[in-house]
């Protein structure tokens, strides 16, 4: 008896010990419970926002946010660890796929892996080095050079901006002041930053003294906060316009100072793709693929636009592979080439563009030594 | 029997009693008030990671960062953490003690800094390649109204090197060549923006009369904190002329790369570590030549901006001439390119 009273004692002592220590150090010392859990709780819906959007990287970051408020919830404390896993098992997968993209010497796709990577973990050292010593180009495509061209309007052609001749003429290691022949093929590198309106963009705005964006009012942007960016609006009214080129000009103008601007990125691929959908409507398929492929890649799956894209691409492909046809036919082998090449661009894969094109090489050459021993 | 059985339902009271304390009552409204109220007393909790505190009035971006990063001029780490430029009283503030970002790729893109690269400059603009400094005044007026940040080249080498996160908004400044006139004309107003630069200077040219600064001038300005490196000896183009044996070419190639470094270690006591390329020019012979001799970084003149995985011996340089307007300027300043990588 004695010793059930004494042990009745201990287990009173203790269960008074330990719901103390559970409650008022809590209350008292730190914060009460309430208040906590009212600060990591929007963390924790953000994180699993995120997740579920695949951002993976930024769910991580929201999870350990969590965590450093309250390091004992324990749906964080799984959340991190998921998510931990998760880019583990992205990372590695772009790795092996990078790497084996660039065994088969396809640089594009391989850069594009080791850039997801290093999305998924902006440190990798692996992807790093990858990009930084593997991979050497984006994208280049091949221009054939026409009368009357000069690098400073193909720079304008293919970036809308007539200074960036420099880095076609040091890509194509030219010499200074260069005169160029029509049917040379020039290397255009695409340029990180800047717009790449690719191979047949429409020809540049001319009518600069028309345009309502003329360079006579060219004031520094507007700050940056401002909520109806005027810059924004003048796209916007050059869109309902239909002056694509117009409205893509303002929009560009206004990335270039906001590129994470969500309302910019938005009215961009807005634009691009009535561009790309009104051009393909009027059978202008060379501005329809340069407006379509410009927003594929800022969003691979918009609306339906990969499907547009290929729409103008097979008209393209056919265009020029006919065209090509009837400059062989007429005898114009050099034209008939260009045409081809052409479709090459548009499709690597193009057998019958490929076959004829060494035909009419091996036709000139004839021709060419024929002519030699006369 | 009941010596067990006492203690066995003192257990089972005391266990009662233990969960009760671990599943408090929800608090109703009043009391969450009182939770919020005492949060904000509540200073911060500290992580590896982070740190997350609430701003209190007359908290700055700057004062959190001299607080709890030890440098008010990591103000940029809070402000682009939490997409915010002010701080309001009561904001629940997220300090990343560490680069969350070294390589600048995120899912929709990869961040890009521009490398400027001015010559000459006078009153009055005079061809290409000698800018009025009216303009350059104007230019570098607006990168400080709209906030962009000028690093050193030594930061954006190890942006480079996945050693360093930098601003969102960064680009480096270069002067090329070693004219007097850097000291006239730009010196002054980097000084009065707070801006470094770097200056490539070619040696032949160093103190060869009034155009050209000295060794003195460039002493004093790599005092002053402004990076001076290599533009070669003679201002050559670095690469083999059609008319030159390959040992005329090697041994010209040889004094443009060391010639440098010996007039650099016994005027200035450092080696230098970046070379900018006469005229940009360069192929993969130049370029493996000049990583052989020791430099770390080399600079072409190909306009378009640099990530962070840049080739380290062919970076990429914007040169800015008389003739450009403004928006010409402007489109130099490519930060970011837009990518989805998801």
């Amino acid at each position: 008896m004695r010793r059930a009273i004494r042990t009745l004692v201990w287990a009173l002592y203790l269960a008074f010990f330990l719901s103390a220590c559970a409650t008022t150090t809590k209350l008292d010392q730190t914060m009460p419970p309430g208040a906590v859990e009212s600060l990591v709780a929007p963390h924790r819906t953000k994180a699993t926002q995120l997740e579920a959007q695949g951002d993976l990287r930024l769910a991580l970051n929201e999870w350990k946010i969590a965590l450093t408020i309250d390091p004992k919830d324990s749906v964080s404390a799984q959340g991190k660890e998921r998510v931990e896993k998760n880019i583990n098992q992205a990372v590695t997968d772009a790795m092996s796929r990078g790497r084996e993209a660039l065994k088969r010497g396809v640089q594009s796709e391989a850069r594009r892996y080791f850039l997801r990577a290093l999305a998924l973990d902006p440190a990798n050292k692996a992807a790093f080095d990858a990009l930084q010593d593997d991979i050497k180009e984006i994208r280049v495509l091949n221009h054939t050079v026409r009368k009357g061209e000069t690098l400073a309007s193909i720079a304008e052609l293919y970036y809308r901006d007539r200074s960036r001749l420099e880095v076609i003429w040091e890509t194509n290691q030219l010499p200074p002041n260069p005169k160029l022949e029509p049917g040379t093929v020039l290397k255009i590198p695409e340029i990180p930053g800047v717009p790449f309106s690719g191979p047949a963009a429409p020809p540049p705005p001319r009518p600069k003294t028309e345009s309502p964006t003329s360079p006579a009012k060219t004031e520094p942007p507007e700050e940056v906060e401002l909520e109806t960016n005027p810059m924004l609006s003048e796209a916007r009214e050059a869109l309902e316009r239909k002056e694509f080129t117009v409205a893509l000009a303002g929009v560009d103008r206004y990335l270039v100072q906001n590129p994470r601007s969500a309302e910019g990125v938005e009215l961009k691929r807005t634009v691009l793709y009535q561009q790309g959908k009104t051009a393909l409507d009027q059978k202008k398929y060379a501005e329809s693929y340069a407006a379509l492929n410009q927003l594929a890649k800022l969003s691979p799956n918009y609306q339906d636009s990969s499907s547009l894209l290929g729409r103008a691409r097979n008209f393209l492909v056919q265009d020029h592979y006919s065209q090509g046809i009837r400059l062989y036919r007429e005898e114009k082998l050099d034209g008939a080439i260009a045409e081809w090449r052409i479709v090459l661009q548009y499709d690597p894969n193009h057998a019958a563009a490929k076959k004829n094109i060494e035909q009419a090489e091996r036709l000139l050459q004839g021709l060419q030594e024929r002519q030699q021993k006369k | 029997m009941r010596n067990l059985s006492v203690p066995l339902i003192l257990a089972g009271w005391a266990s009662l009693l233990l969960h009760g304390c671990a599943s408090v009552q929800p608090p109703s409204s009043m009391e969450q008030e009182k939770a919020a109220v005492a949060a904000q007393r509540q200073e911060t909790f500290e992580s590896e990671d982070f740190i997350v505190a609430i701003a209190k009035a007359g908290d700055t971006t700057q004062s959190l960062a001299a607080k709890f990063l030890g440098d008010a001029d990591k103000s940029w780490m809070i402000e682009e953490y939490n997409e915010v430029s002010a701080l309001s009283p009561g904001q629940q503030v997220i300090i990343p003690k560490r680069f969350w970002n070294l390589s600048g790729v995120d899912p929709s893109g990869y961040q890009l800094v521009p490398i400027l690269c001015y010559h000459n400059l006078a009153p009055q603009s005079k061809g290409r390649l000698v800018l009025g400094v009216k303009s350059f005044e104007e230019q570098m007026h607006y990168l400080k109204s709209q906030g962009y940040r000028v690093v050193s080249l030594k930061e954006f080498l190890e942006f480079t090197s996945l050693k360093k996160q930098l601003p969102r908004k960064s680009l480096v400044l270069t002067f090329d060549d070693g004219y007097r006139a850097f000291i006239q004309y730009a010196y002054p107003i980097l000084k009065e923006l707070g801006f470094t630069a770097t200056l490539f200077v070619y040696t032949d040219y160093i103190g060869a009369g009034v155009t050209a600064l000295s060794w003195a001038d460039l002493k004093k300005l790599a005092a002053e904190g402004f990076d001076i490196e290599a533009h070669s000896k003679s201002h050559g183009n670095m690469r083999r002329a059609a008319t030159e044996s390959a040992d005329e070419y090697a041994k010209r190639l040889a004094a443009e790369l060391n010639v440098p470094k010996d007039l650099f270690s016994k005027n200035l006591g450092y080696l230098p570590q970046s070379l900018a390329y006469p005229y940009g020019s360069q192929d993969d012979v130049v370029v493996q030549r000049t990583k052989e001799r020791g430099y770390a970084a080399a600079f072409t003149v190909r306009r378009q901006g640099n990530p962070s995985f840049v080739e380290p011996l062919r970076i990429h340089r914007s040169q800015i001439y008389s003739e450009m307007s403004l928006d010409d300027f402007i489109k130099n300043l490519n930060f970011y390119n837009m990518e989805s990588l998801k």
